[in-house]
């Protein structure tokens, strides 16, 4: 039976067959089945392996890319911690400054005790030290010592006999009140009408001087930082 | 008639190589099967035809289901890790070669 449709079907299958040997052609020339055969399981494990090491790696890069940025934010941290240390060491005292400011010196008066008089009424006591240093900070002092000795927040000045506490220790007369602030400001502060320099200088004859400076020198505070007793509110119940 | 088929061999040939197909390296082994027998097959139906024995039916359902049946053997072969395909290619491979000379000897007589 030589049809016209066997000899069309023979060449039909014959294109296909012709088609299918050349792509395996194409495919075993660009796969080479030696390779693929001995060294497949190698080239497995291989890929595995480095997969594995790949995320590894991608791991590490994470985690050090967390490590980067905290560093950075450390650095930024610490910077900013030092600063705030820096500020707070300047409010405590703990610094010593320098700037314009005033300098108000005290004496007890020369002028010669006359009978019946009480004699308490010429020499400089520790309240007027007080006064005087609440009249400069009212002012606007920033930083006030006397006789260096810096006054901070807990500074005491004290009666202690013939001599005054000043941070525990043993100050005599002349007293040299320094203060740090604006000269102007605490000048005419200081020397009010009727204010306590003047009733100091006028009243009782004490010698007071007073003059402002463009650049007044304080020392830092030197005795030791004791906090026993108190402690910071823990954050949670921080009052309000 | 076997010059026509050659003719169209070559064309498939340079169709193949034209087309920008790639097999997956996985099938390689099942194609390479599917091909004996479908050479296979299309020998043996030339031989039909130069016996006056051709049927359209059987050639072109022999031909799919062989090359299908090759390729489907090799894999399972390869399932049951048994080198199946052996069969195939020992089997495919002597008709080839039967064929073969029935071809050449019948082109022998008729020049």
């Amino acid at each position: 039976m030589r049809t016209k449709g066997g000899q069309i079907s023979i060449m039909i299958v014959c294109l296909i067959v012709g088609i299918m040997i050349s792509v395996q052609f194409k495919t075993t020339e660009n796969y080479d089945p030696q390779v693929r055969e001995t060294r497949f399981e190698d080239l497995t494990n291989q890929l595995n392996t480095i997969i594995e090491e790949r995320d590894a790696l991608a791991q590490e890069v994470l985690s050090l890319r967390e490590k980067l940025t905290n560093i950075n934010n450390n650095q930024q941290a610490v910077t900013d911690l030092q600063e705030e240390l820096k500020k707070t060491n300047l409010v405590a005292g703990l610094l010593p400054v320098q700037g314009p400011g005033i300098v108000v010196t005290l004496n007890d008066s020369k002028r010669k005790v006359q009978p019946g008089e009480n004699p308490n009424y010429s020499l400089v006591h520790e309240d007027d030290l007080l006064h005087i240093v609440n009249e400069m900070r009212a002012s606007g002092a920033e930083a006030i010592s006397i006789n260096d000795e810096r006054i901070t927040a807990m500074s005491e000045i004290r009666c202690a006999g013939t001599t005054i506490l000043v941070n525990w220790n043993k100050t005599v007369p002349p007293f040299e009140i320094r203060a740090i602030g604006d000269p102007v400001i605490l000048e005419s502060g200081m020397s009010i009408k009727g204010g306590y320099l003047e009733t100091l200088k006028v009243l009782y004859g004490l010698e007071v001087q007073m003059q402002t400076a463009d650049r007044v020198e304080i020392p830092a505070y030197k005795g030791p930082l004791r906090v026993r007793y108190s402690a910071p509110f823990e954050s949670e119940e921080k009052a309000d | 008639m076997w010059l026509l088929s050659l003719f169209c061999l070559f064309v498939g040939l340079l169709i193949g190589f034209k087309l920008p197909i790639l097999l997956p390296v996985v099938f390689v082994k099942y194609m390479s099967i599917g091909i004996l027998a479908a050479l296979d097959s299309v020998f043996g139906g030339i031989r039909a035809y130069m016996e006056d024995a051709f049927d359209n039916v059987i050639f072109l359902s022999g031909f799919v289901m062989n090359t299908l049946m090759a390729a489907g053997l090799a894999y399972l072969g390869d399932r049951l890790n048994l080198e199946l395909y052996l069969a195939a290619v020992v089997v495919f491979g002597v008709r080839l070669f039967q064929n073969l000379g029935i071809i050449r000897r019948y082109l022998l007589k008729k020049y």
